[in-house]
């Protein structure tokens, strides 16, 4: 469903990623892991093309996305993001903002946005707060708001960008337990996260990146209890 | 002291017209301004270089020379350069809403950057298309940040309008400066036009209050 061929991303003279490939079936759910500043939210943005690659092809459905002639905008249409401070529309209530792109960009009405929208609020618990403004709701409640939003596009694939680590503590649950749901109605997702037991719950491989390389791509058990690079050995370490 | 202010009572409808006559050009030229400046601060922040020069090259010019200059130019040289009789009304609009978008695209970029890169990036991951994003997501944030000083251009631009007195249009100033030549007083005609000027300022201060307070709803 996706496959990057040696991606690499360069900002000014700072080379952050350095080649990387790899594949994600329909239905898989993979996990980005690494030190902070290692590339991995350069690498999620090239896949929907926040991000351009500075080398290196990205297929979708074996469609080369990273080729010039490809409207981004299609490309996104199928690709919900999930960012790690929100960014909920602020002047929108919790189900304007799940109805808007759903109504601008495929042209639905408004009936059949709100219906969508309310749909999926309910689907991330949050019906009570369809009037409210994002800033009336606490940060676990605006990232259910966010995925409802993205998911309004009835995207192929979902892609989220450490969406926990701005929650307190006692928010992560909420937002990992609709992840979950998601994982289980068989989304094919993208994840960014320092949520080691959550990956290893949910994760069919996870990816670590190091220094823009990427290091190891196994399947959680073996990475959790036998990591093959001396990287991250020492990264597990800190982090577990 | 001398002051008589009843001399000036058979003046009052003669001055009071003067109201209609300066705001009719200062909203069109606050529209105009507005229109244009929200135009010209998309040019700014466009990736495409001959936009963002000529807004910049535009602002420069309209900001680094004397609004009167400006006036001037547009009611005399017109004529001069292309034999059109341009209008006192039109030469007023057309140098007030031209040099308003200036400092209104100004006004309106800060705005436009000053919006978190969040939103663009939200709008875009959405796959929401430029035209939608500005209208929907980033202006209306924008505007509401702005306001305030939206605001205080729309006021200076209400009180330099008198400026227009000095092409002979017959605004609240000329008329007031008008009154005072038939009657051989200055004082009382030109402070009866000051009060007039302060309570346009200030009920347009309290709309913007207003709306401000409205804009807040969400906060
Ligand atoms: N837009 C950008 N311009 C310049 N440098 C950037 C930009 N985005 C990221 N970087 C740099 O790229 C490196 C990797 O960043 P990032 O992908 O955010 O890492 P991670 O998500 O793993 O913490 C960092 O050194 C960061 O400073
Ligand atoms: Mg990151």
């Amino acid at each position: 469903m996706i496959k990057a061929d040696h991606i690499t991303k360069v900002f000014g003279k700072n080379e952050v990623l350095k080649g990387i490939s790899t594949t994600v079936e329909k239905g898989e759910v993979v996990t980005i892991i690494g030190p902070s500043g290692s590339g991995k939210s350069t690498f999620l943005r090239c896949l929907n093309l926040l991000e351009e690659p500075t080398s290196g092809q990205i297929y979708i459905n074996d469609e080369e996305i990273t080729s010039p002639r490809v409207n981004k905008m299609e490309i996104r249409k199928s690709i919900g993001m999930v960012f790690q401070h929100f960014h909920l529309f602020p002047h929108m209530t919790a189900l304007e903002n799940v109805m808007y792109a759903p109504q601008k960009v495929k042209g639905m009405s408004k009936k059949e946005a709100e219906q969508i929208g309310k749909n999926l609020l309910a689907r991330v618990g949050m019906t009570d707060k369809e009037t409210a403004y994002p800033n009336r709701l606490s940060g676990g409640q605006k990232q259910r708001v966010a995925i409802a939003r993205a998911l309004a596009m009835e995207p192929e694939i979902m892609l989220f960008d450490e969406p926990t680590s701005a929650l307190d503590p006692e928010m992560v649950k909420e937002v990992l337990d609709v992840m979950k749901g998601l994982a289980e109605t068989g989304m094919t997702m993208v994840i960014v996260t320092h949520e080691m037991n959550f990956a290893k719950e949910v994760a069919d491989k996870i990816l670590f990146l190091d220094d823009g390389v990427l290091l190891e791509e196994t399947e959680p058990n073996t990475f959790f209890t036998n990591p093959s690079t001396e990287r991250a050995q020492s990264f597990l370490e800190k982090v577990l | 002291m001398n002051l008589d202010f009843s001399q000036i009572v058979p003046y009052i409808p003669f001055i009071l017209e003067g109201i209609g006559a300066t705001l009719k050009f200062v909203s069109v030229s606050i529209l105009a301004g507005f229109i244009l400046g929200t135009i010209l601060a998309i040019f700014k922040i466009t990736g495409f270089w001959p936009l963002k020069v000529f807004a910049d090259v535009y602002t420069s010019i309209f900001r680094g020379t004397p609004l009167i200059l400006q006036l001037m130019i547009i009611y005399l040289a017109v004529p001069q350069l292309t034999g059109y009789d341009i209008s006192a009304f039109l030469s007023a609009v057309l140098a007030f809403g031209l040099n308003s978008a200036a400092y209104v695209s100004e006004i309106i970029r800060a705005g436009i950057m000053a919006v978190d890169k969040g939103q663009t990036e939200a709008a875009k991951a959405l796959g929401v298309p430029y035209r939608a994003m500005m209208l929907n997501i980033i202006l209306p944030q924008a505007f509401k940040n702005i306001l305030p000083a939206l605001m205080n251009e729309f006021i200076t631009l209400t009180k330099e309008s008198a400026l227009v007195s000095t092409i002979g249009y017959l605004d609240l100033m000329r008329r007031a400066q008008i009154a005072g030549a038939d009657i051989y007083r200055n004082f009382e005609p030109l402070f009866f036009a000051g009060v007039i000027y302060w309570v346009m300022v200030t009920i347009l201060t309290l709309a913007g209050r207003y709306v401000e307070r409205r804009m807040r709803q969400s906060d």
